[in-house]
């Protein structure tokens, strides 16, 4: 029998943990080299506790990623207690600021594992991750995420904000509209960088064999969205306004697919049995907005995208026909012969090709990897017609194409089952 | 046994707060009495309580429980004669207690023959005695104590066709200590019962005793003079005694009151004993440390005078409102149970009749920095009557036994000057003290046992105190250090176990003892001392370098 297990805890945590005790609260706030932005964040964090939670226990837990810019010492110098007093709101009780390094390296997966077991020891009732990049956070953040979950039972509340209607582009083509075409809940941003939870939620993951399948964890926070929906949770939505424009560069595409796409696509496999039973979908419980757009003018290369999808469609031809219906692949090099006035990547042929390749990526007919990368020229040109059919949208008519995007999905899901089950 | 001679005995003191009407009734009347009392004080020096402070006895209509005198130089018929209080004095001393008596310095009844002289017409020798208006907008700037009666601190007086100052009830004029006159009769009041071999007094309301326009009326300059002038006739005169302050105020406005060290021996730190409670309910020590670090050091002649509770309601003035707020939801969730900016309950109700959590309360009062008081009846767990007005619920007779009137008077029920505790949890059959001597493990050998350790070092009386501060915030330890003697303080406010380490390097080398069991707990060391404490658990180690 083994009893002696490797621990990715350290001790010195585990003796911070056993100081704060049980709590009601608890947030987590995964870190790497966030100096410039997390004081301000940590002071909203900590208004939002004392505004939203001044009779609960409450503690901030810091899961830093071997910071070199004193990430961690200015996220622990913002606890109060008989030492160091609130400066402007009165706290009734300590509120405790602890850090700890998981890795050398920043790893999402890791520190949301962290914050869950650190959860889980101190048996949080409501727990919430914030990101180190949400530079416009408000303190009523941390009251919209945890209220549902600490008065009304929720487990698992992700967020939804006031976007720019070229923001987000893998979110509303591809995330949203399949997550709600197979597990048949509306829930925006599944893959969120902030979302609350609840204790047992977070303990159920946290035993989780996501853990040990040797990836670095990336995306880890879809899987946890995704589980909660096959697990049956209770799962709502809180509008939290504008969302913090960071900036991503083209090249940020591939390991944002793997982060995305990747972990959907994985997740089909086990969560088989919960989607093939779902017809449809239903709006999820929702504070606030369910979204807003902006349409402010934005500068978008349209241009390199399409050249980008025609080239990989030339270039990657021997890799579709390992993954997609002759069909499919066949129309997909028409439209890459069009120019760029007739270019149109119809939402019909783009969701046909996405359940192409989830399938595909079920059956491992290559690397798994390289059926995401070789998503990415397809994904541009997808993008390259939503900004073309958006350009002088209004903010309804964004939301009109989004969920007819959305009702393709879910209307072709048969053809994902039967993709999915066939012997081929 | 003698009296010590000590001048500082009240640092080391084990004060017992006594109300003669509600403790022992001797002649049947049902109304207890100093002989009541007198009978009684074998079971005070069995409890180890070596002084007694007795609330208001003299002649008063009684439509403030006593506080409202009419004769201060006399005892109230119902509780016996001034013979029975010099047997009943005399008696404590040769046990070698002492007695503080309430002197009411701020207000009398307004059937005092000086209010009733004063308000006689406006020629009257005593009509300065009382601070009269002809309008009611003087001194708007004092707040109204008791907003659940009271609308205003001026009442219309039809006979005098005036308006008369009144900081507590309608029915209490205040005394106008701008009037020489006022304040050689107050001191000749005082002197009237030092003279007669009382120990001290507690001075009742003193923050209110001047008024001047533009002010709030509390703490004002002119009514430290006067306190500082009835000290300095006490030390002249009866060097020895002592003055108790009740003033319920921030702790740097507390502090004026010791002066330097020439005007109150003692004060009540109001501001401490709702956030003990604070931090029991939180489990945080935070409330606790808080107050603590804001309380100003005080001459080494003077102590804070620390309670759970007494006769009047959990006060909730010296409270945020946030704080205030958490004390009603947590502790009065009736709102019956509230009263003017307070919570009117007992000790042992308000803890829920937890024990453990009962006995860690009375841990702290015993060794935080002050001389503990401990309220008639709590050291065996009374309960309360909340269905009783104003805080008489609070005020109701000892339970001395399970058999009639719970041994209390044997007067008919109905002739009793409060109803007896009956409820099945706290009622006079199942909590008295006749049942608790049966045992060694009920609560009053208890109490009895944590008044002799604590009284078996001066470190607590007399001591210096020094936080430690545990990263485990509901573990509340300090050390109290008197010369070579040290105790080392760890309560556990969480009712759950808890591990803490302990940053003891400064005594490196001691070895702890128990100090009720006296067992030996490993020696302390370089590495943080570590301590695991089961629910509610507090330890007292005595720091021994052997």
């Amino acid at each position: 029998m083994k009893l002696a297990e490797e621990t990715f805890l350290t001790d010195d945590f585990l003796r911070q943990l056993i100081n704060v005790g049980e709590v009601d609260i608890l947030v987590g706030l995964p870190t790497h080299n966030n100096a410039k932005t997390i004081g301000s964040i940590v002071q909203t964090i900590r208004s939002g506790i004392l505004r939203g939670f001044p009779r609960e226990r409450a503690v901030i837990i810091n899961a830093d990623g071997g910071s070199r810019d004193s990430t961690p010492e200015l996220v622990t110098g913002v606890s109060i207690d008989d030492v160091r007093p609130a400066s402007n709101l009165y706290a009734l009780r300590t509120l405790h600021s602890i850090s700890t390094k998981y890795a050398s390296s920043p790893a999402s997966g890791a520190a949301l594992r962290t914050i869950l077991a650190a959860a889980e020891l101190l048996r949080a009732k409501a727990c919430v991750v914030m990101s180190p990049e949400s530079v416009n956070i408000e303190p009523e953040w941390l009251s919209k995420f945890l209220r549902p979950i600490y008065d009304d039972g929720f487990d698992l509340v992700t967020p939804t904000y006031r976007r720019h209607k070229f923001e987000g582009l893998l979110i509303t083509n591809l995330l949203y509209p399949m997550t709600r075409a197979l597990y048949g809940l509306r829930i925006r941003e599944a893959y969120p960088p902030e979302f609350g939870f609840s204790g047992r939620l977070g303990s159920q993951f946290l035993g989780h064999n996501v853990w040990s399948d040797g990836t670095d964890g990336a995306g880890v926070e879809l899987r946890f969205t995704l589980d909660a929906i096959a697990g049956g949770y209770l799962i709502g939505q809180s509008f939290l306004g504008e969302k913090a424009h960071v900036e991503r560069h083209a090249a940020d595409l591939v390991p944002a697919l793997r982060q995305t796409v990747g972990v959907l696509f994985s997740a089909l496999e086990p969560d088989f049995p919960v989607w093939s039973a779902v017809a449809g979908s239903q709006p999820a419980p929702t504070t606030g907005a369910d979204h807003e757009v902006l349409l402010q003018p934005l500068r978008v290369n349209r241009k390199r995208l399409r050249e980008m999808f025609s080239t990989g469609v030339a270039e990657l031809e021997s890799v579709f026909q390992t993954i997609l219906s002759p069909s499919t692949l066949a129309e997909l090099q028409r439209i890459a012969r069009l120019g760029e006035e007739d270019f149109h990547y119809p939402a019909e042929l783009w969701v046909r090709t996405v359940y192409e390749f989830a399938a595909s990526y079920r059956k491992s007919v290559i690397s798994r990897d390289h059926i995401i990368q070789a998503l990415a020229p397809l994904f541009r040109g997808r993008v390259f017609t939503f900004l073309m059919e958006n350009r002088n949208a209004s903010a309804e008519d964004v939301e009109n194409n989004i969920e007819g995007l959305c009702l393709e999905f879910e209307r072709l899901k048969p053809y994902l089952l039967q993709l999915w089950t066939s012997r081929e | 046994m003698p009296l010590n001679r000590d001048a500082l005995w009240y640092k080391d003191a084990i004060i017992y707060q006594v109300h003669v009407r509600t403790f022992h009734d001797s002649n049947g009347d049902g109304i207890g009495d100093f002989q009541g009392l007198e009978g009684k004080l074998d079971y005070l020096q069995e409890l180890g309580t070596n002084a007694i402070w007795l609330m208001p006895f003299f002649p008063s209509p009684l439509r403030d429980d006593g506080y409202d005198i009419a004769d201060y130089n006399a005892v109230h018929e119902s509780y016996g004669t001034l013979a029975d209080f010099r047997k009943f004095l005399g008696s404590a001393h040769d046990r070698g207690i002492r007695v503080i008596i309430e002197m009411v310095l701020n207000h009398t009844s307004d059937q005092h023959p000086w209010f009733q002289e004063s308000r006689s017409s406006q020629d009257n020798p005593r009509r300065d005695w009382y601070v009269w208006s002809d309008t009611d907008n003087r001194y708007k700037g004092a707040r109204i104590i008791f907003l659940d009666t009271e609308t205003s601190n001026w009442a219309w007086d039809p006979i005098s066709k005036s308006f008369y100052w009144h900081r507590f009830f309608g029915h209490q004029p205040d005394l106008n200590y701008d009037n020489p006159a006022v304040r050689e009769q107050m001191w000749n009041v005082m002197k009237f019962w030092l003279e007669m071999g009382v120990d001290g007094f507690r001075l009742d309301a003193v923050p209110y005793l001047v008024e001047r326009e533009g002010t709030n009326c509390e703490n004002l300059p002119e009514t430290h003079a006067v306190l500082k002038e009835l000290r300095r006739k006490l030390d002249e005169q009866f060097p020895g005694r002592m003055l108790l302050a009740e003033a319920n105020q921030w702790p740097a406005d507390l502090r004026p009151y010791f002066g330097d060290g020439d005007e109150f021996h003692m004060a009540f730190h109001f501001p401490l004993m709702p956030r003990m409670f604070m931090g029991l309910k939180l489990e945080d020590r935070k409330p606790i440390t808080e107050i603590l670090q804001q309380t100003p050091e005080i001459p080494p002649s003077c102590q804070w005078c620390l309670f759970l509770r007494n006769h009047d309601e959990l006060t909730l003035e010296m409270v945020t409102d946030m704080e205030r707020d958490y004390m009603y939801d947590t502790y009065a969730e009736s709102k019956t149970m509230r009263l003017n900016l307070g919570i009117r309950r007992r000790l042992a109700p308000l803890l829920g009749n937890d024990r453990r959590r009962i006995e860690l309360m009375n841990g702290m009062l015993m060794s935080l920095p002050g001389t503990p008081i401990i309220y008639y009846g709590d050291e065996i767990g009374m309960g309360d009557n909340i269905s009783l007005g104003d805080r008489n619920g609070v005020r109701t007779p000892m339970q001395w036994n399970g058999g009639t009137n719970g041994g209390f008077s044997t007067a008919a029920p109905e002739h009793l000057c409060a109803p007896l505790i009956q409820d099945p949890v706290y009622g006079y059959p199942a909590v008295n003290v006749l049942r608790q001597n049966a045992s060694e493990h009920l609560f009053l050998n208890w109490m009895r046992s944590i008044i002799m350790v604590r009284g078996s070092t001066g470190v607590f009386g007399r001591g210096s105190t020094e936080f430690l501060y545990p990263a485990n915030h509901r573990i509340l330890a300090y050390v109290r250090q008197l010369g070579n003697d040290a105790v080392l303080v760890v309560n556990n406010l969480s009712s759950t176990a808890q591990a803490v380490e302990l940053d003891l390097r400064r005594y490196k080398g001691n070895i702890l003892i128990e100090m009720f069991g006296k067992n030996m707990f490993p020696r302390v060391g370089d590495l943080p001392y570590l301590l695991t404490m089961g629910p509610y658990q507090f330890y007292w180690f005595r720091l021994r370098r052997i």
